[in-house]
């Protein structure tokens, strides 16, 4: 029995030897980068920041460009500026048209803007956090991409605080700490975006840089301190600081890179008029606005192509404004006229890209300070603003002498000028309490019913069920 | 030497040497062949039989004694009671005897040669001589105790048996053979008697009587207690198994015209659930093994082929029309690339006594997979050719034109409104007379099935080989031609040393699989309900009907034939290859080490041609095609050291071992599009732009060590010891390793004395339990780390790409373990002849590791975390086994299972908290769907309206508090009937499967009433509401898409009205087989010739609302009802 035992020792000796750590170690595959090296090198901590500007370009949920420009399309059936034609089988254009949104759409089906922005934020949290941490990034590269991260995030909580009102705020990656995080009040988020924006408005180049956030570069597709600034003045208007709004405008409009361009020229790449453009990335389209809001010659289909300008829309413009003109065109369908918008103007497949996807421009900078004046009572600096937009178009200058009228008067020039991007027209509907007044005529006629608590979205039923903090918004 | 060769045929067995001193060796035989007293069986000859002669003629040179006494049977009526093994060993007779009475010719037959005949009634029991009257005792030979004796243990044909074991009978004295089935015993006293027992054949006892040489040829036990069984890293039978295993046969599994094996498995199992999740060919299976134990993750069991773990991650693709197998990523079932004509036998292994040894892996028990060896003896050559059709189980029944149009119309009557210029179904674009079935056509058209085998096997005592060839093909439903082809070749090769000290086993198998398929199932709510009154299919000149307006735009844009221009087209090459080489030390230790290497080659070329979407959307899109290519390799090393000896009073069995594997995983894909013509879709060189597809990266390392201990007492007792420490390349650095184990232990009470005595009835009566540990690490590969992936963009960003993270991660992976708990009892009564084995299962998996649902405002909506919750799986299960009539002629068996399983979530720490409140319930089953309840039709409305949970109708319910009602999905009981009878060469099998369940039955597609892309419904709407006070239970038709009939309509869906019952009774295979007589082969120059018919899922017995209850889909085609028939010969 002792050569036995000998035998199996050793044989057992062999096998533990043998079963080994290194043996089961494997290394990161082969396509991709773990977490642990991504913000140990300038190049793979930029691309971060790249992707997620890649992810807005492209990803339909949140208000970024993609196919059917999702984020523009679906805002402005909300509001009044769109009317649905053909309207074969879609849910989510049926649910946000006639406002019909409740708690648990995703089921059928319906995109929020919920969870996709969320999304974006935790590669915001990831940066700053990663930035912060790096030892071996060249310090300019971790000055910009804190800057862009903290921008990003402004950005994304500037649409979150629009549409749901009082969200979470998330400022870390750690979900272990974020899981259960109730709703933080609007002004607490409002002041985080602030916040985040003067710092970035620090951290930022005052140059647009290219990819590799070290290089100069004449394409517009990456924020400024400018395009921080303009986000900033934003802010200020929305959160009523008419002083800082004003200040922040004047940072953009007093910055020679900048200037009110031709009516056909200020979509095109690069534009004079753009603080902060996105590069379309998809192959067969330029924009998704391009190709979803111009009709094609074969009329409306019930893919893509399926709803044109609302006549409220239609019927703002001004005798003689110009905009009617060159921002939008019209199509005869089955006999009747049908208007559409048309500030991109390439819809085709095989086009070559020219226009890129309008995120900030100096227009709406002039209508920011604009109001932000008149709020402080110098309503002829304001009206100058109003009427440097005003005479692009070829309008004459403002009439409006009171506040009163002078507001109504940028209401309108907002409706005008900013129709149809980003959600503009309905998140001013809500900041000047106009939303009741215009939904309640605009709604029935997408043939839904207008109640005030939708002008707040419903917060996800799965996020209510996952996060027992959360608490739904009134009326869903 | 005449008297050499008439003796031969018994003796071949006795080593040559023997022969020298014939004298010595004829009484030498003699003594040999006196066995045991005791009659181990009775073989019943002829019964009854009255009017028989007491005379008896006999005449013939060399017969075998059996044959003897059954002439003489014949003649008398007497039946013949003896040990069989007599028959076996006593010499052939010459006889020649005319009227001679009874007596006489029994003296003829026995005299002098040891034995003793005893009349009783009509029963002649004939038995050996007690040794003390031995007549023809040698002097010469063995006068006193021998100090030693030895032998050899052979099978019936004179094969040696290497690792039978040899008992002293009531001592603890024993030992087992050697590769040539020589063993040897000290000290063995002159009356001693010695049992041998060998895995699969009739325990044997032999009394030594003073011999010094002992030949015992075992017998295959005719009794499905000693059928091998197939088990991890060896084989056992269900006699001395503690574990939970069962086996399928081939035999089972060729009566099945199936192209997955585990198609073939459905019902036979007691704990084994499956589900088809379609019925196109190659598609996924859903394997659960005893419940499921897993919350999130991987519940499938590990599956082994001859000893080499088999990779169940499909290859990553570009279509997916195939449905899932319930948690890789891939979506074909993997085992349809092994041929079922290659399979010998699948052992399932379910406790923790048979799995533990798999570790980590088997938690969710194992599914082995054994393929056809060869044979000694002459070359046999087997063909077989099958032909057949398949059809969809079962149809809906649908709405005609007439119907249909008349609840488009109350729909707009009820809405208020009129047909507006996209309801193409009403205002005159379409045809309002025309009518088509279009399940019929769709979907339900039949498909063919073939299969042809040919198989060759031989060689000899050395050497053995297999090898056989198939060629398979099926197709889908569709209307086209989707062919799946397979070839495959299967061979295996088994060689032993002259000295039968090193063996060599090499098996491989090599499969192509040419499989064609549309993208789209087309048995979607698209297309199963399209308006009955939608244009044709095809325009009169074969081109793809639009129904063209005059604007030319497509009214019938979703014409289903468009979507089927999109054809995948995957080839896949799998080959699966195994080697073992073993050595013999010394006697009882060998060392051996198993090879396996696997391959998956597979390669892909989806095309998109611009037909596929209508004329007027053409110029906004274009042509495309995608390439992928994918390649899987695996290779593992075992090497095991094995030690078999009997001491104390039993025998013990220790094996040790370490596995050593790596799975590795590289695939990518190409798109193409722009091309200029659908004819060259093929050509990526023909693609204006090309951009990457997908690419897929991994790597998995696995290493562990295990060891085994099982020791069989007194054939009564067993103890069977399982250990294993495993180790993963899916887990962090803190939690590589890990230790699993298993404790079995069986007792044979009908072994002991007591029991004998007192319940002679019983066969066979055994008690195991067993008790051990699992783990499972299904859980992909990396997840520990976070992971930034590439994004390729058609237009890089600033000409650079990005990097996006792929989700949160957790570096504290652990194991997710299950804790088995198996008890069993085994009872066989009339010999056998019933047999039944109730089994009472328990699994507890805990450390649940979960994809722990996160709110999205985390940035992803999950990550995975170890959960201290615990599943509680139990089950009792039974297996009946009977053989209800058994003559020579005729006979019937009934193999009856049945599975009661339960699933419940056992605790769940924090589940409020959790994010999982609305997914679980404490001590409900894991399989749940939270539901609104739905009271009905609102009589005032006809709106459906529901109860809330503070007990009021609403038309609105409140998804965060009124999904109440909790239904689980999981089956409440499962099993399956199979009967086979057998007249002369005709057998009938008849295999009914059984499920009692609840499911997602065919609930609310779109609303009655509304056009657009799916729009007929189920004949049942029939009974909608129309008026005010109507009692309906189905909605008022309505054309409108918005407001409160959608969100309505859409709870109804999410409500417990969408539940039906989907128990079913099936019959799942039916199998009649002829077999030619042997005279007719014989003219035909054949070894054998049977004729054969199969059907599989024939019929179906089910109150469902849907499809078929099986798959309760209704968005993928129905399993198949395939009925074939065939040819089997033998050449």
């Amino acid at each position: 029995m002792n050569t036995i035992n000998k035998i199996l020792g050793l044989g057992l000796c062999l096998f533990f030897s043998a079963g080994c750590k290194k043996y089961i170690g494997i290394p990161p595959p082969t396509t991709s980068i773990s977490a642990d090296n991504v913000y140990t090198n300038d190049a793979t901590a930029a691309a971060v920041m790249t992707g997620l500007f890649i992810n807005m370009a492209e990803y339909s949920y949140f208000p970024g460009g993609g196919y059917t420009s999702t984020g523009t399309e679906l805002l402005g059936l909300c509001a009044d500026e769109l009317k649905r034609v053909t309207n074969l089988d879609n849910l989510s254009k049926t649910a946000y048209y006639s406002n019909g949104l409740y708690s648990n759409m995703i089921n059928i089906g319906v995109p929020d803007y919920w969870g996709g922005t969320y999304t974006l934020i935790y590669s915001c949290n990831s940066t700053v956090e990663g930035a912060s941490a790096s030892s071996s990034l060249t310090p300019a590269v971790k000055q910009q991409l804190t800057g862009e991260a903290k921008f990003m995030r402004a950005y994304c909580y500037y649409y979150l605080v629009n549409l749901y009102g009082d969200v979470p705020l998330i400022l870390s990656t750690d979900y272990t700490k974020n899981s259960l995080l109730p709703r933080t009040s609007k002004d607490s988020v409002w002041k985080q975006i602030i916040s985040d924006l003067t710092d970035a408005q620090q951290l930022l180049s005052a140059k647009y840089l290219d990819a590799s956030l070290q290089n100069v570069t004449s394409q517009r597709v990456r924020p400024t301190q400018a395009a921080a600034s303009a986000m900033l003045a934003r802010a200020y208007l929305y959160t009523g600081d008419w002083a800082d709004a004003e200040t922040a405008a004047t940072a953009v409009i007093s910055n020679g890179a900048y200037q009110l361009d031709s009516l056909n020229g200020v979509f095109l790449a690069n534009s004079k008029e753009s603080i902060w453009q996105l590069q379309p990335v998809m192959n067969n389209i330029n924009t998704g606005e391009g190709r979803t809001f111009i009709i094609p010659a074969t009329g409306f289909d019930n893919f893509i192509s399926t709803e044109a300008l609302s006549n409220a829309q239609l019927n703002s413009f001004e005798q003689g404004d110009l905009r009617r003109k060159n921002w939008v065109d019209s199509i005869v369908w089955n006999g009747a006229t049908y208007y559409y918008a048309y500030k991109y103007k390439v819809t085709l497949a095989s086009a070559p890209l020219t226009e890129y996807i309008m995120m900030l421009r100096l227009g709406e900078q002039y209508l920011i300070r604009a109001e932000a004046r008149a709020q402080q009572g110098h309503l002829s600096d304001a009206a100058a603003d109003l009427n440097a937009v005003r005479s692009r178009s070829g309008l004459p200058p403002t009439t409006a002498s009171t506040l009163p009228d002078f507001l109504t008067a940028v209401l309108h020039e907002r409706q005008t000028e900013l129709f149809l991007e980003w959600g503009q027209r309905w998140f001013d509907l809500k900041r000047m309490n106009a939303v009741d007044s215009v939904m309640s005529i605009a709604t029935p006629l997408k043939g839904g019913t207008w109640a005030s608590y939708k002008q707040y979205f419903p917060i996800p039923v799965y996020d209510i069920q996952h996060d027992v903090n959360l608490v739904q918004n009134n009326g869903y | 030497m005449d008297f050499k060769a008439l003796f031969m045929p018994v003796c071949a067995a006795v080593s040559n040497d023997q022969w020298s001193a014939s004298n010595r060796w004829v009484t030498k035989t003699l003594r040999i062949m006196r066995l045991t007293a005791f009659l181990l069986m009775m073989t019943a000859l002829h019964v009854g039989a009255t009017a028989y002669s007491q005379k008896v003629t006999l005449a013939g040179k060399n017969i075998p004694i059996d044959k003897v006494l059954r002439m003489i049977s014949q003649q008398t009526g007497y039946e013949f009671v003896y040990d069989p093994a007599l028959v076996e060993n006593l010499p052939v007779i010459t006889i020649d005897v005319k009227d001679v009475p009874l007596e006489e010719a029994l003296d003829l037959c026995f005299r002098g040669k040891g034995f003793k005949y005893t009349f009783k009634n009509n029963t002649i029991i004939v038995k050996e001589l007690p040794a003390a009257v031995t007549l023809t005792v040698d002097p010469n030979v063995a006068p006193m105790l021998p100090p030693l004796i030895h032998g050899r243990v052979t099978d019936s044909a004179g094969k040696p048996l290497s690792g039978a074991t040899v008992m002293v009978k009531g001592s603890k004295k024993g030992t087992e053979t050697d590769a040539n089935g020589i063993f040897m015993l000290k000290d063995v006293g002159d009356n001693a008697t010695l049992v041998i027992s060998f895995t699969g054949c009739m325990p044997r006892e032999v009394k030594v009587n003073g011999r010094d040489e002992i030949v015992v040829h075992m017998t295959v036990s005719t009794s499905p207690l000693d059928k091998v069984q197939v088990i991890a890293y060896g084989s056992t039978t269900q006699r001395y198994t503690t574990g939970s295993v069962t086996t399928v046969t081939s035999k089972e599994i060729e009566q099945q015209p199936v192209s997955d094996p585990l198609q073939a498995l459905e019902g036979r199992v007691p704990g084994l659930f499956i589900t088809q999740s379609n019925g196109i060919p190659g598609s996924g299976m859903k394997v659960r093994i005893e419940g499921q134990n897993s919350l999130a993750n991987g519940n499938e069991p590990l599956y082994v082929i001859d000893g080499v773990p088999y990779n169940t991650l499909t290859l990553p693709n570009i279509g997916y029309v195939l449905g899932g197998n319930g948690s890789n990523s891939g979506d074909a079932s993997p085992l349809s690339f092994i041929n079922p004509a290659d399979i010998e036998s699948i052992s399932v292994l379910k406790d923790a006594d048979a799995t533990a040894i798999y570790g980590s892996r088997a938690a969710n028990g194992a599914i082995l997979i054994t393929t056809r060896k060869g044979e000694a003896g002459r070359v046999t050559i087997n063909a077989s050719l099958q032909n057949g059709r398949s059809r969809i189980t079962r149809e809906l029944p649908l709405l005609n034109t007439k119907q249909y149009l008349e609840m488009r119309r109350e729909a707009f009557r009820n809405d208020g409104l009129t047909p507006g210029p996209g309801d193409y179904d009403l205002n005159g674009a379409w045809d309002t007379t025309r009518y088509t079935d279009w399940q019929k056509v769709l979907i339900g058209r039949g498909t063919q099935y073939t299969t042809a085998t040919v198989s060759a096997s031989g060689g000899n005592a050395s050497t053995q080989y297999f090898i056989s060839g198939t060629y398979q093909k099926q197709t889908a439903s569709f209307p086209g031609t989707f062919p799946d082809k397979k070839g495959s070749i299967d061979f295996n090769i088994n060689s032993t040393s002259a000295n039968q000290k090193f063996h060599l086993q090499l098996s491989g198998n090599y499969l192509v699989d040419d499989n064609q398929l549309p993208i789209q199932d087309l048995t979607t709510n698209l297309t199963q309900t399209m308006a009955p009154n939608s244009p044709a299919l095809y325009k009169p000149d074969g081109s793809i009907n639009w129904a063209l307006d005059s604007n030319g735009n497509a009214t019938f844009p979703y014409n289903p034939i468009a979507m089927l221009q999109v054809r995948d087209k995957r080839t896949t090459n799998s080959l699966i290859s195994h080697a073992v080489l073993s050595y013999q030390i010394f006697r009882g230790l060998e060392f051996r080490s198993s090879f396996g290497y696997t391959n998956q080659h597979g390669s892909e070329i989806q095309t998109s041609p611009i037909t596929v979407v209508p004329p007027a959307v053409q110029p906004y899109a274009t042509r495309s095609a995608s390439y992928g290519s994918n390649n899987s390799n695996s290779w593992i090393i075992e090497p095991q050291l094995n030690f078999k000896r009997s001491f104390g009073w039993g025998r013990l069995d220790v094996l040790t071992g370490a596995t050593f594997q790596k799975n590795s995983l590289y695939g990518f894909s190409v798109n193409g599009s722009g091309y200029n013509s659908d004819a060259i879709l093929n050509d990526l060189n023909a693609a204006a732009q090309v951009s990457p597809g997908y690419t897929s990266a991994s790597t998995y390392r696995y290493n562990a060590i295990f060891g085994r201990v099982n020791y069989i007492m007194g054939d009564k007792y067993i103890v069977d010891l399982n250990l294993r420490r495993d180790g993963s390349s899916r887990f962090g650095s803190a939690n590589l390793f890990h230790d699993f184990g298993s404790v079995g232990l069986g007792w044979i009470f009908s072994s002991e004395g007591f029991i004998r005595d007192h319940l002679s009835f019983l066969s066979f009566g055994k008690l195991t339990g067993s008790y051990g540990t699992t783990g499972n690490d299904q859980i992909g590969d990396y997840q520990f780390l976070t992971l930034y992936y590439p994004t390729y963009q058609d237009r890089p960003y600033q000409g650079a790409t990005g990097l996006v993270p792929g989700g949160l991660s957790n570096p504290y992976l652990e194991w997710e373990s299950t804790h088995k708990l198996y008890v069993s009892m085994d009872l066989g009564f009339l010999k056998d002849r019933i047999l039944l084995t109730t089994g009472y299962v328990n699994n507890q998996s805990s450390n649940q590791l979960m994809g722990y649902s996160l709110p999205s405002i985390d940035g992803f909506g999950s990550v995975l975390r170890n959960f201290p919750a615990t599943v509680e799986n139990t089950s009792i299960e039974f297996t009946l086994k009977t053989t209800n009539i058994k003559t020579k002629d005729f006979s019937w068996t009934t193999h009856v299972n049945l599975t009661i399983p339960n699933n419940k979530l056992k605790s769940f720490p924090n589940l409020v908290t959790s994010g999982y409140a609305a997914q679980y319930v404490l001590g409900k089953s894991i399989n749940l769907s939270h539901v609104y309840h739905l009271i009905g039709v609102d009589p005032a409305t006809g709106v459906y309206q529901f109860m809330g949970l503070d007990g009021k109708p609403t038309f609105t319910p409140d998804p965060s508090k009124d999904q109440y009602v909790v239904i689980s999905k999981d089956p409440k009981f499962y099993g399956g009937i199979d009967n086979t009878f057998r007249y002369k060469g005709v057998e009938l099998s008849v295999f009914f499967q059984f499920v009692k369940q609840t499911g997602y039955a065919y609930p609310f597609g779109v609303i009655p009433g509304y056009f657009g892309a799916g729009v007929n419904q189920p004949t049942y709407v029939l009974k909608r509401w129309q008026k005010p006070g109507d009692i309906a239970p189905v909605m008022k038709f309505s054309t409108y898409e918005g407001g409160s009939i959608i969100t309505s309509f859409f709870d109804a869906q999410a409500s417990d009205g969408s539940y039906s019952d989907a128990s079913y009774i099936r019959l799942k295979t039916m199998s009649l087989s002829w077999e030619l007589p042997e005279k007719a082969t014989k003219k035909a120059m054949l070894q054998s010739c049977q004729f054969f018919a199969h059907a599989q899922n024939l019929l179906t017995i089910t109150k469902f609302k849907g499809f078929d209850p099986e798959n309760q889909s209704t968005g993928s085609t129905p399993p198949q009802r395939t009925i074939t028939v065939g040819i089997r010969l033998g050449l």
